[in-house]
């Protein structure tokens, strides 16, 4: 598939601190790219260097393979930034007409299409109303509509889901596979590894301004090892941690997700689980992305953290 | 260039369908009207009725106080000029009714007594007086004696000072006919002859009417002055609420920070325009009412209202807007909220305003010195040389150079404006210190 965007060694520097740090990576057409990492990782200094609203400091954007000069690619870009904005007075159809034609779009081709998108998303009978008389929530499903409008060739969301209740995170989740199987191309940065692991076909993971890991989801998942334990279970499950062959734990309340040695017997920590607790379920599998998260970048955060 | 038309259409649109602006346009020129004429209204309208005594010792004044309120005839064109200077009123007000009292040769000290009386009733009783004036008998000989004014409330300077003229005009002609002097005589003799103010024009023409260039000057450099920094403010505005709105990000993932920024400009700048347009065509009507009476007093308003006057009230306000508005955007783009940028533009503003506080001296003394300097200024230079264009004739190299000084300077502000804006838009919390400031310009 083809690249649309490749991102080639970018760096960006405030102050003292370079917040993106030699950042590479593709994103192909026709995918959700999960970019992720923990906040101040430098994810929305990048997206905002592949946007256009800064300049690198060194490095380059290519976009459908060629390098970019000037900015009318943007024109091809559809943004929703993680601060989200947008001009309270004024009406819906006219803010979102307004967004359209600042990407380049006539206004004639556009209204049509406002109609179109405003009862995908339910908003017909707030067509002429003012952005501050919308809920939050329809607030923020106009903001999607002005980044979907002019028809971007790639699609950025910075963290489309913070601050949403489970039911709309399911919302969006929905919109953008929908909107990916439509064929469209998304950028997609986050900090909620369940999240992207529901929805990204291939990941970026970024560390401290640099990529630590780059790749399928399930590549990257695999490379990981296939011997990792997904448990369910009821009882207190706090003796897990120290069994013999478990390099890496996480447990909960409920469930727990164990690394295991490689060679390692999960047969072993089955038959140490049945007498202290009620298994009800059991699985071998490659880890979730939290635990690849934590593997590669958790470890040495703290052990940062501890030295500093 | 498209996609910052589409900006400066956003921000026309959406200031000028806006009530407030709808109401200021159309109700801001009777506002300011009202503002200078009220209180000249209000204090020749407005003082309520009043009942005056007049207790005269010398039994000679009657005549003076008996019909007061009504003028001699003068000619039409003196009345009218008077009228637009505001000055010149004799007589007394048709409000106060003066209670006349022959007490020709008697002690007044006895004579008042029952007067103040009813000076001290309420205010509600039949009898009551606001006033009691006294004049003594020794007031036709002695130079030294003294006329009272009794009254409530002892700044009721108006009053007093109308009844002493009226007095004191009727004591001078009996002291004059005493002598054998006709009074009419000597207000011949002694009559102030009246300046007539010419204005000579390099080419040799002569304006006559030229006080009233004061108050057009006023009125226009009025014009100038506020809407510039009205909406400079409005500019300021918007770049805060964009801020704190956090549109800003969406806006310049799409349009080059240097396009939002000019866009913004020019179309608060044509919002400003069409203000003053509807002023201007405001002015014109009432103006065309207000010639009527500028005939008859004999004064040619096309002299003030010429074509010129136009050109150059366009071009300076457009000067004067642009090189404020930079300093309103460089604020709204550093601050955080309304406020602190209210603050932080605050003594600047005072500083810019300097002509505008000295407008009475440059207008008293358009080519001196000062007046040139300033006129020359960046900052000060559009205000100032409009007016001193409007109220004399300055050399033609002074206005090239002060439009050019003013165009330097806006290019200059504007770019370190353009600099600061790139960043300071994407800038939350603190705000810069100057040195910060001085580093977002240099960055390249």
């Amino acid at each position: 598939m083809a690249e649309i965007l490749a991102v080639r060694g970018v760096q960006k520097t405030f102050g003292d601190v370079r917040a993106v740090d030699g950042v590479s990576f593709t994103v192909r057409r026709g995918t959700i790219t999960g970019l992720l990492g923990r906040n101040g990782a430098g994810k929305t200094t990048t997206i905002r260097m592949i946007t256009g609203i800064f300049l690198p400091d060194a490095g380059e954007i290519e976009w459908l393979g060629g390098k970019v000069a000037g900015r009318g690619y943007r024109d091809h870009i559809g943004y929703l930034p993680e601060e989200r904005g947008l001009y309270k007075q004024m009406k819906l159809v006219e803010l979102l007409l307004f967004l359209a034609e600042i990407k380049g779009c006539r206004a004639a081709e556009v209204k049509p299409k406002i109609d179109q998108w405003l009862e995908r998303f339910e908003l017909s009978d707030k067509r002429d109303a003012k952005v501050e008389e919308l809920s939050k929530g329809n607030q923020q499903k106009v903001q999607l509509i002005g980044t979907l409008l002019h028809d971007p060739d790639l699609i950025i969301l910075d963290e489309p889901q913070s601050g949403l209740d489970p039911v709309n995170m399911v919302v969006v989740r929905n919109l953008l596979t929908d909107l990916r199987n439509e064929g469209k191309t998304i950028l997609l940065s986050t900090h909620m590894m369940g999240e992207a692991e529901k929805m990204a076909d291939e990941i970026v993971l970024i560390h401290q301004g640099k990529v630590v890991l780059e790749g399928k989801l399930d590549e990257v998942r695999t490379s990981f090892g296939e011997n990792t334990l997904h448990l369910e279970f009821d009882g207190d499950g706090a003796f897990l941690r120290d069994l013999p062959d478990v390099v890496r734990s996480t447990v909960h309340a409920n469930s727990a997700e164990l690394s295991l040695n490689t060679g390692a017997d999960p047969q072993r920590v089955l038959e140490a689980c049945m007498p202290r607790v009620k298994v009800r379920k059991f699985e071998v599998a490659t880890p979730s992305l939290e635990q690849v998260f934590i593997e590669k970048v958790g470890a040495e955060t703290l052990s940062h953290e501890v030295t500093r | 260039m498209k996609k910052m038309f589409v900006v400066v259409k956003r921000e026309y649109l959406q200031a000028v369908r806006k009530k407030v602006f709808i109401i200021m346009t159309i109700l801001l020129p009777f506002l300011m009207t009202g503002l200078m004429v009220l209180p000249g209204l209000i204090m020749t309208k407005g003082m309520g009725k009043k009942r005056i005594a007049v207790l005269d010792a010398t039994g000679k004044l009657e005549s003076a106080f008996a019909r007061p309120n009504e003028q001699e005839k003068t000619d039409p064109k003196q009345e009218a000029r008077k009228q637009l200077s505001g000055g010149g009123r004799q007589g007394l007000p048709a409000q106060i009714t003066v209670e006349y009292s022959n007490r020709s040769g008697a002690d007044l000290d006895t004579v008042a007594k029952p007067y103040l009386e009813r000076l001290t009733r309420d205010d509600e009783a039949p009898d009551k007086l606001e006033g009691v004036f006294m004049v003594p008998s020794a007031a036709l000989s002695d130079t030294e004696t003294q006329l009272t004014y009794y009254s409530r409330s002892a700044t009721d300077l108006m009053t007093q000072e109308r009844l002493a003229r009226l007095a004191n005009k009727s004591l001078q002609s009996l002291r004059l006919e005493e002598r054998g002097i006709q009074p009419e005589l000597l207000d011949n003799l002694l009559r102030d002859i009246p300046v007539e103010a010419v204005q000579l024009s390099r080419s040799g023409e002569k304006k006559t009417g030229g006080e009233l260039n004061f108050i057009v000057a006023f009125i226009f450099g009025l014009l100038l002055v506020l809407p510039s920094f009205v909406y400079g403010q409005e500019t300021m505005r918007g770049i805060v609420q964009e801020k704190t709105d956090r549109v800003v990000e969406v806006l310049v993932s799409s349009v080059t920070p240097m396009e939002l920024l000019t866009g913004k400009i020019l179309g608060i700048a044509a919002v400003g325009l069409t203000q003053i347009f509807v002023w201007l065509t405001m002015i014109g009507l009432v103006g065309g009412y207000g010639a009527a009476t500028a005939v008859v007093a004999d004064i040619n308003l096309s002299q003030f209202i010429r074509p010129a006057v136009f050109i150059y009230f366009f071009i300076f306000f457009i000067l004067a807007y642009l090189t404020y508005v930079c300093v309103y955007a460089i604020a709204g783009a550093v601050c955080n909220s309304e406020r602190e940028a209210q603050q932080f533009i605050m003594p600047i503003m005072m500083l810019m305003m300097m002509p505008w506080f000295l407008m009475m001296p440059i207008v008293l003394n358009p080519d001196a010195p000062f007046a040139v300097a300033f006129s020359l200024a960046p900052v000060f230079g559009p205000i100032t040389m409009f007016v001193r264009a409007l109220v004399t004739e300055p050399p033609m190299w002074h206005i090239a150079a002060s439009i050019g000084i003013s165009i330097a300077t806006i290019i200059l502000f504007f770019w370190i404006t353009a600099k600061i804006f790139r960043i300071g838009i994407l800038s939350y919390g603190k705000r810069p210190t100057l040195p910060e400031l001085w580093k977002w310009i240099k960055v390249a």
